[in-house]
């Protein structure tokens, strides 16, 4: 296998990859005698046995407070985005699925009128709102202004983050410059200089890094590495893993930076920054931004791009549409504020990361304008022409197809009355054409935005039923905006794809989401904890502290929601905190006292073990297990009647039967092996064997299939090891197939070493 | 497996016309073990002839061996009068000496002794036959029709008038299908709905039931015994049991939305054929933009149709089709102008009146295409290209109307996937031969009819129904099926289940049963095969692909096949090397049958060995006859795509040539001593040219190792 192939390993496999490392970790950890179990054990109930009803009461408590509270001030009235009262009432059902809650489905009975609603007011026809284009836009820039105030505060937040950061990292930076120039003086054992560089390590808390620490030393110790091989190891790979730590750490910490700046910060060379980062560009760590003058600026990856700074993006395209319905005075004010927000979306951009509620409040203020805007400026001009129509829309959209449009505005009437570089001239009436159906395109792009926009989520089909466009050209127009990012992915209905516009939920939006998706992940934990608790194993105990994480959690996301400055069920919540975290801190301490409960598994163990076994274990130890098995499919030429059959039933599509006729096979079969084959195909080898005048060395390839010939290939990167084929096989005896439950582990590290290097 | 049973051999001179050595014949069989008596008799196939054979029954458990003319002829003669005189003809095996010897060798001496290996041959192979009787089944009479338009209530009432069950599925709400919808059925002059009454009104009265609403989800088994899985408006799934299934799923019109530039879906004035049949028929022949009245309308043929990118071939229906809704239009609106934009108008039979008829009446038929689309402020506009006229013209119609591509219906495939028909790369069902088998699929019992398989005019859908049901009923008798129960058998407690004969069958009849509800993940999913011996086609593919013979056609086991590949082998050598071919009882035997009626003449040194389909010589065979002496050994098989039997025997067959020519040429042989040829009764050169190929391969490449005696001498030689 060479290099590239190695980089691509399936995410199925790396999972399995992972677990086996954590698998194989368990081995420095000792066995602990049952009777110390049973004393933890004993200790954890009568510690938790207390405090439990107080903790599987309170969620109650807190809902049946909210809802009333929710009632007096008619938050769910505020509600205006059907999606979210969709999510809602979806979480709900399937938290009252789960387990039962009055006061929930008292919020579910309300959230379902809110819904009722929703839907009659979307069967009334649109109403149209006239707008005075510039009073309503001479309001924008002051919107702005907080806007760009919000965000100045994040920076300045940043920057304070920052600095507070620099110290920190300058103390790291200064005892790595220690330990190094200390080795460098007086070379230490690599073990030694690895624990040092650990002791810094743990500080980045960069997962690469800890795990090519721990690799090193348990290859030292079981004697996999050799002396000489873990120096260079330590001081390079190990050493260049920490150098990237840090860089995650700066980032992390310190904002964007550019290679120079990473180099300044960490003081060494921008060349080793610059070799460090190729590999985390490459593992997804980090990301190019924007440029400072020519450099590229890093950052780290975020899970995701905040909904504000969606909405800033999709707010700018808007504004651009409603610049051709005004002029004069409003287009300037226009135009400034189209400019300012291309600098705070930049701004943002950079920022990454950051508490969306401050900025939530304008940036939707700012939205509900321009969607006012938008719609004034399309009945405006339904009253127009239809040629002015299309001018005024397409010129209007020109953000998201920018380049499109500025080629065939630009270079159309260009090439239709010169050449272009190859000496051809465009037709006018293809010209002619090509635009229409350009712009054509863009209304009905800009039809179906606005509808989204209105009337919440929607699938290609019911968008097609309502604007009568074609649903092909419905669903085309769908994935073009969705690349755009003009369009989101807000779900599914029936099996549908529901497209919706980035939105930003206001504030009772915001709390009755925190509140819904409280619900279901509490009843569930609930339950866990009802079973559980009855009769603690050792082996549930990670499970019982999940759930008693999640009863945590919940509480303190409680603890922060408040209805227009109400708190909800604040005593009952501060009541029980101490509580529950006791609880959570108990379950923990009880496992990490525990930290295997069955025998103590080495790696040369692993080489022996019952996959299935191990695997049901590992789920109840750490809470989820990665995958179903692992293993590898042995085949016997001997015994295989070439039917097809593993092919036919493998659920993972891991095994072929290839059209590739291992000939020289057929001459290895003899005496017992021949007997036991069915009849016919015995019979066809021993007329081979009979007619042969040679013994052929090479195989047979041919093209096409050959029934009841071929040669099995086990694609082992996506077999589960569900055993299918090898119970399917009608092979002599128990079958041609054979599956080894096993994984070669020293091979498994290897491979993992030489994907960090 | 040796064994003595003898039969009693029938030698036939064809009224002393036929130039072999009878007197040698008559002596040198008379010797051969396996021959009880034999007799020379002048003309088998008269009268007297029949009697000697009706008489020889008696003897050896009815072991007869025929040497005649072809058994494509005398066969059914003696079946006849066999059968009518009560007595078994199963047992009879013939020998071919005057088509395939007599006729095209000119050395008597050489066609004789050919001659007499042959019936060597099928002596051994009669030695080890066993008699095949009259099977009885009762299968429901209950025939399910999928699509409840004019092919299928034509398929249901001639089924019902059979005598059978009927169900109709219907997805819509009606039945009727695209028939109700259009305003006149050429070359009739009637509505549609006029066409359909007689039919509604007759299922009406009938027992037949139909589902409307209601849409078929999958089906499985075989004939006799398949179970309907459907829904009724989305509602849980109910299942049917039925004996045939008739799919007449019909056809969609092509809605060119994808084709920009017509600007269907675009311009509310341009829309299709059958859209415009509907705004005739519900008396609304309006302006869609605005209500305007319509006084010219061009149509535009061939959209999507002859077009390398959405449908290849000609869509057939579409030129009558417009030139009856252009005369529907001139009756509204007697002064409309109508233009017909074509590259070639299609009108077949009687439908050339109409065409006639619309150009008596005013419509333009412009050869050419039209170049653009658009719309303005005053409506549509349109650019056409004469090409006769090598001009161009602009034009305002009220109404574009585009003749779109006729295109399957939708879930054929789906329903493929169960019901195991094939098909085309269009996505049409496949015919099971183009050429005689119209309405038949791959899959026994479930014939297609009306526009499911290609576009049809109404009346061929219901001529297509109507032979359709005809197949049904052939196939299921009423219900009580009794016949010669001639074909594969399978021995349950030999088989493995490795599933390659219900992989391969080319009419999917054997399926597959598991046999443990394995609920222990230790413990092997055992499937067992089941073969309704009634419902096989008799091609043998399973047989050749069994791993352990445990299928294998009731009247040539593998035991009977092996023994007469050695009989007729017997003495073959490196002085006078042999070719044997086995040849299909289809394609393979009429172009040899031809080829000896014609008097063509090629070597001697050939033997021949009949099959019912190539599918039945497995890769054994093949190398059994090398073993036995063979210098080259080939395979005569119907045309590519024309398998006869099950449809893709012959393929089956070509794998296994393939195989074995790949293996011999790996073992220290050549491999061109092997070869399959493709036949054509239309043409005897055929047979002749491949035979004189295979004779001149045995001549040039000389002994084989087992002539040599270095066959099996492996162990020694390594490469």
């Amino acid at each position: 296998m060479n290099q590239a192939q190695e980089r691509e390993i399936a995410p199925k496999r790396k999972r399995m990859l992972d677990m086996i490392m954590v698998l194989g970790g368990l081995k420095e950890e000792s066995a602990v005698p049952l009777s110390k179990v049973k004393e933890e054990l004993q200790h954890l109930r009568s510690e938790l046995e207390p405090i439990m009803g107080e903790i599987l009461e309170f969620p109650e408590m807190f809902f049946a407070e909210f809802i009333e509270t929710a009632e007096r001030l008619s938050l769910i009235d505020e509600v205006n985005d059907q999606g979210v009262l969709n999510k809602a009432i979806s979480d709900l059902k399937q938290s009252l699925d789960v387990s039962s809650s009055p006061s929930l489905e008292h919020l579910l009975e309300h959230l379902t009128n809110a819904l009722g609603r929703f839907e009659e007011k979307m069967d009334e026809t649109e109403v149209t709102t006239t707008v005075d284009f510039s009073t309503t836009i001479s309001e924008i820039p002051e919107i702005i202004a907080r806007i760009d105030e919000g965000v100045s505060k994040y920076e300045i937040d940043a920057k304070a983050e920052a600095e507070a950061a620099r110290e920190e990292l300058e103390r790291l930076v200064n005892e790595l410059q220690e330990i190094l120039t200390e080795h460098e003086s007086q070379p230490k054992p690599p073990l030694d200089l690895l624990d040092s560089f650990q002791k810094l390590g743990t500080k980045t808390r960069y997962g690469p890094f800890l795990r090519i620490a721990a690799q090193i030393k348990r290859g030292v110790r079981e004697g996999r590495i050799s002396e000489g091989r873990s120096v260079e190891l330590v001081s390079k790979n190990a050493l260049i893993e920490l150098y990237r730590g840090l860089i995650m750490h700066t980032l992390n910490k310190m904002g964007s930076k550019t290679t120079v700046q990473l180099a300044e910060t960490l003081d060494v060379d921008p060349s080793l920054i610059q070799s460090a980062i190729v590999s985390m560009l490459k593992r997804g760590e980090i990301e190019m931004v924007g440029l400072d003058g020519d450099a590229p600026l890093f950052s780290r990856v975020l899970g995701k791009t905040p909904s504000t700074t969606l909405s800033v993006k999709a707010i700018i395209q808007q504004l651009r549409v409603i610049r051709s319905s005004v002029e004069g005075e409003a287009l300037a004010t226009l135009d400034e504020c189209i400019k300012k927000l291309g600098g705070i979306f930049g701004r943002l951009q950079i920022l990454g990361e950051y508490d969306e509620n401050p900025l939530s409040e304008p940036v939707n203020q700012l939205r509900e304008i321009v969607n006012s805007l938008i719609e004034a400026t399309m009945t405006l001009k339904s009253t127009d022409d239809a040629e002015d129509l299309r001018l005024l829309v397409s010129a209007g959209l020109e953000a998201f197809a920018r380049f499109r449009l500025k080629i065939t505005l630009e270079k159309g009437p260009y090439l239709v009355s010169d050449v272009n570089a190859y000496g051809e001239q465009l037709d006018p009436e293809r010209y002619a054409q090509i635009m229409d159906s350009y712009l054509e395109n863009e209304i009905e792009r800009s039809t179906l935005l606005i509808l989204i926009r209105e009337l919440g989520a929607m699938t290609a089909e019911d968008l097609a039923e309502r604007t009568g466009f074609p649903q092909d050209r419905v669903f085309r127009h769908l994935l073009r905006m969705k690349r755009d990012e003009l369009l989101t992915i807000a779900g599914e209905r029936h099996g549908y794809i529901l497209y919706d516009v980035p939105r930003t939920p206001n504030e009772a939006e915001v709390i009755l989401q925190t509140v819904t998706s409280i619900a279901p992940q509490i009843a569930n934990a609930r339950k866990e904890l009802e079973s559980s608790l009855k009769d603690i194993k050792a082996e549930d105990i990670g499970r019982l502290a999940n759930a008693l994480e999640v009863f945590s959690n919940a509480r303190d996301k409680m603890s922060k929601i408040s209805v227009k400055g109400v708190s909800i069920a604040e005593q009952v919540l501060k009541n029980i905190k101490d509580k529950i975290h006791s609880a959570v801190v108990l379950a923990y301490r009880t496992r990490a006292k525990l930290p295997s409960t069955r025998s103590k598994v080495t790696i040369e163990d692993l080489v022996d073990v019952d996959v299935p076994t191990v695997l049901d274990e590992y789920r109840d130890q750490m809470g989820y297990a990665p995958l179903l098995g692992f293993g590898t499919i042995n085949w016997d030429h001997s015994k295989c009647l070439g039917c097809k059959s593993c092919e036919i039933s493998c659920p993972e599509d891991a095994i072929l039967l290839k059209p590739i006729i291992k000939v020289s096979n057929f001459f290895e079969l003899t005496g017992e092996a021949l007997e036991k084959l069915p009849k016919n195909k015995s019979l066809f080898y021993q007329t081979v064997q009979n007619l042969a005048a040679k013994k052929p060395i090479e195989d047979i390839v041919l093209e096409n299939d050959i029934p009841g010939f071929g040669t099995i290939e086990v694609d082992l990167w996506l077999c589960v090891a569900c055993r299918t084929c090898v119970r399917r096989c009608p092979g002599v005896d128990e079958g041609a197939l054979e599956l080894e439950l096993k994984w070669s582990l020293p091979e498994v590290v290897r491979h993992l070493t030489t994907e960090s290097q | 497996m040796m064994t003595e049973n003898k039969s009693k051999v029938l030698l036939c001179t064809c009224g002393k016309q036929l130039g072999l050595d009878f007197g040698l014949l008559e002596d040198n069989v008379g010797k051969l073990k396996l021959a009880s008596t034999i007799v020379v008799h002048d003309t088998l196939c008269q009268e007297q002839g029949l009697s000697v054979i009706a008489e020889s029954l008696k003897e050896n458990n009815g072991r007869v061996v025929i040497a005649a003319c072809t058994n494509q002829k005398i066969q059914p003669k003696i079946d006849e009068f066999l059968r009518n005189r009560g007595l078994n003809p199963s047992q009879i095996q013939y020998v071919n000496i005057r088509e395939h010897c007599a006729w095209v060798h000119e050395d008597v001496n050489e066609a004789t002794q050919k001659a007499l290996d042959m019936i060597r041959g099928t002596l051994a192979r009669s030695a080890l036959s066993s008699s095949y009787e009259t099977a009885r089944r009762e299968v429901p009479a209950h025939v399910t029709v999928i699509g409840g338009g004019i092919a299928g209530i034509e398929a249901a009432l001639s089924l019902h008038k059979f005598g059978y069950d009927v169900t109709i599925f219907e997805i819509s709400d009606d039945l009727g299908g695209h028939v109700a919808k259009l305003p006149v059925v050429a070359p009739t002059g009637k509505p549609g709905r006029e066409i359909l009454s007689g039919r509604l009104k007759a299922l009406e009265n009938s027992s037949i039931q139909v589902l409307t609403n209601t849409r078929v989800k999958f089906i499985e088994g075989e004939m006799g015994n398949f179970t309907v899985h459907y829904s009724i408006e989305s509602d849980e799934e109910q299942t049917l049991t039925t004996s045939a299934v008739v799919m007449a799923t019909g056809f969609k019109e092509f809605k060119p939305t994808m084709m920009d530039e017509y600007r269907y879906g675009k311009s509310p004035d341009v829309i299709t054929q059958f859209d415009l049949s509907q705004m005739i028929l519900s008396g609304n022949l309006k302006r869609p933009s605005d209500g305007g009245d319509v006084k010219e309308v061009v149509m535009v043929q061939c959209v999507g149709s002859r077009s390398e990118d959405y449908k290849r071939d000609c869509s057939k229906l579409c030129c009558t089709f417009a030139i009856d809704n252009s005369l529907e239009i001139l009756k509204l609106v007697p002064d409309a102008k109508v233009r017909v934009v074509y590259m070639d108008i299609r009108v077949p039979f009687e439908n050339e009146m109409i065409y006639k008829e619309s150009r008596e009446k005013g419509v333009d038929y412009i050869r050419g295409r039209v170049s653009m689309v658009w719309e303005e402020d005053d409506g549509l506009h349109v650019k056409f290209y004469d090409s006769l006229l090598d001009q161009y013209f602009e034009t305002t119609p009220d109404l574009l109307v585009l003749s779109t591509a006729i295109l399957p219906s939708d879930s054929l495939e789906e329903l493929s996937e169960t019901l195991g028909y094939a098909l085309e790369s269009d996505g049409h069902i496949k015919e099971l031969y183009g050429k005689l088998r119209r309405t038949e699929t791959r899959r026994r019992g479930v014939v297609a009819v009306g526009a499911v398989t290609h576009p049809q005019f109404v009346f061929e859908s219901i001529t297509d129904a109507q032979a359709g049901a005809l197949i049904i009923h052939n196939e299921l008798q009423g219900g009580k099926i009794e016949r010669v129960a001639r074909g594969a058998v399978l021995n349950v407690d030999d088989c493995v289940g490795c599933s390659l004969c219900a992989q391969q069958c080319p009419r999917g009849v054997p399926l597959m049963i598991e046999q443990t509800e394995a609920e222990d993940e230790e413990q092997k999913i055992l499937f067992k095969a089941s073969i309704e011996t009634l419902n096989c086609h008799s091609c043998g593919v399973c047989q050749s692909l069994c791993p352990t013979g445990a299928t294998q056609l009731c009247f040539l086991s593998n035991e009977q096949l092996w023994e007469q590949i050695k009989a007729t082998l017997e003495g073959a050598g490196p002085d006078y090397p042999i070719t044997l071919c086995f040849y299909c009882e289809e394609c393979s035997v009429s172009t040899m049958d031809i080829a000896g009626t014609r008097h063509m003449t090629y070597p001697a040194s050939t033997r021949f060995i009949p099959v019912p389909c190539a599918g039945r010589i497995s890769i054994i065979d093949i190398l059994k006859a090398l073993e036995n002496g063979a210098s080259t050994v080939m395979i005569a098989a119907c045309e590519k795509d024309r398998c006869h039997i099950g449809g893709t025997g012959n393929e089956i067959a070509q794998v296994q040539v393939n195989v074995a020519r790949e293996i011999l040429n790996a073992i220290g042989w050549k491999g061109e001593r092997v070869d399959m040829f493709r036949m054509f009764s239309a043409e005897p050169e055929r047979f002749v040219y491949a035979i004189k190929i295979m004779t001149k391969r045995a001549k040039e490449l000389g002994p084989t190792p087992v002539h040599q005696g270095t066959a099996g001498k492996w162990v020694e030689v390594s490469e």
